[in-house]
């Protein structure tokens, strides 16, 4: 996923991580280590890689400008329409599963200029028809400004690309060594895009060495149980 | 005040408070949220001088919370005189004029962390989660960790930071 989410960072463009992102600040910086070392690479309270000096108010006014091209998120449930939810699961008041909450998400995800979004689990109740509330919508009507949105979603198992002429997520690849049918079957809504989708490209040998070695060096001043158990050694 | 993003959320049902309203500049649908304003904000500061200014960490959020607050209660990891707060290199400098009352209490971000002294006590967090579930466990923590406990410096020896007791 790392490897994958890599792929989606440009060099010179301005790169923004945020909390819980392990696998997103992973693949910046692999990014920055390898075909974009110009990027501007954020990466919220890391020590190596965070710029603001006045809490998350200054980052949060930095992205109401505009200025980041490129943000990730997750979400407790994510739908056909790219809608996020991190509210609830079940009814509000009587929540099945009370999610943290939208914080930063409502507004980055309209001003981030591209929004590749990442879940561990792909599975049904993680890909749903229709969120149960919409903390984030994939799109948005001409009346309201916004000028960022999903682009793509990486999981274990594929990436979907969001098709902003349908508002819809679809099928772009499926990674190595998984069928086209357990994509389908782990998803809770009818995957558009081609009937015979492309595999997504491994990482190369390359990756994998930046990515155990000095990635995960960084990462873990971070995430330190993320870089104990996540990686295999160098 | 006025939040970019949101229209179109079910933030718009969930918060009626919320309000949408065309924005007089651009003619866009724009979200306006009412300012919170807490009773009573309690910060952890770095350091605090004898005057009352604090020096507050720059990757947290306290000096906004402060600024929003009515009553601001603060601890301190370690009390200096102004001339060495002034010259502190990394936190932000929160005036005292924001702050209602400060407490000398060394190790008072436990089992959260307080940079450079002491990591977060992820042992003791996984406790508390565990403990939080019922109101009956939940007793038993207090019980644990504060009414069996006579004060600070006792709690401090209970969960590993005796070295921070003065």
């Amino acid at each position: 996923m790392a490897a994958v989410i890599a792929r989606e960072v440009r060099d010179q463009e301005t790169v923004a991580v945020g909390t819980l992102s392990p696998i997103p600040a992973a693949g910046v910086l692999l990014a920055s280590r390898r075909h974009a070392p110009r990027a501007t690479v954020m990466i919220i309270n890391h020590d190596d890689h965070w710029p603001f000096h006045n809490g998350s108010k200054e980052f949060y006014d930095f992205a109401q400008r505009g200025k980041i091209d490129l943000f990730f998120h997750s979400g407790g449930q994510i739908d056909q329409f790219g809608n996020l939810n991190v509210i609830t699961i079940g009814q509000h008041d009587h929540p099945t599963i009370r999610l943290p909450g939208g914080a930063g998400s409502p507004m980055l995800y309209y001003l981030a200029r591209r929004v590749i979004l990442f879940r561990t689990e792909h599975s049904p109740r993680a890909f749903v028809e229709r969120v149960d509330y919409v903390t984030s919508p994939g799109s948005s009507s001409p009346r309201v400004a916004r000028s960022g949105g999903p682009r793509k979603v990486v999981t274990p198992l594929a990436v979907l690309a969001f098709n902003r002429e349908s508002k819809r997520l679809e099928l772009e690849s499926v990674h190595p060594g998984i069928s086209l049918a357990q994509v389908q079957g782990a998803t809770g809504f009818p995957l558009g895009g081609p009937r015979e989708a492309p595999t997504t490209p491994p990482p190369t040998e390359e990756d994998l060495a930046i990515l155990r070695g000095p990635v995960r060096e960084s990462v873990a001043k971070l995430y330190p149980v993320f870089a104990r158990t996540a990686f295999l050694a160098a | 005040m006025p939040v970019p993003g949101h229209v179109g959320s079910d933030y718009e049902t969930l918060r009626p408070e919320f309000k949408v309203i065309a924005d007089p500049y651009s003619g866009k649908d724009v979200l306006l949220v009412p300012a919170i304003v807490p009773d009573v904000a309690f910060i952890h500061a770095l350091q605090a001088d004898t005057d009352g200014n604090l020096l507050v960490d720059e990757k947290e959020d306290d000096f906004l919370l402060a600024q929003a607050s009515r009553v601001v209660v603060a601890s301190t990891e370690e009390m200096v005189s102004p001339d060495l707060l002034r010259r502190a290199a990394y936190g932000l400098k929160l005036s005292a004029i924001h702050v209602t009352a400060l407490v000398a209490t060394p190790g008072g971000a436990h089992p959260t962390a307080c940079r450079e002294r002491y990591g977060i006590d992820a042992g003791h967090l996984t406790e508390y989660l565990g403990l939080a579930k019922s109101d009956e466990t939940f007793r038993t923590y207090l019980q644990r960790y504060i009414f069996d406990l006579k004060d600070h410096g006792t709690y401090l020896a209970q969960v590993g930071l005796a070295a921070l007791a003065a």
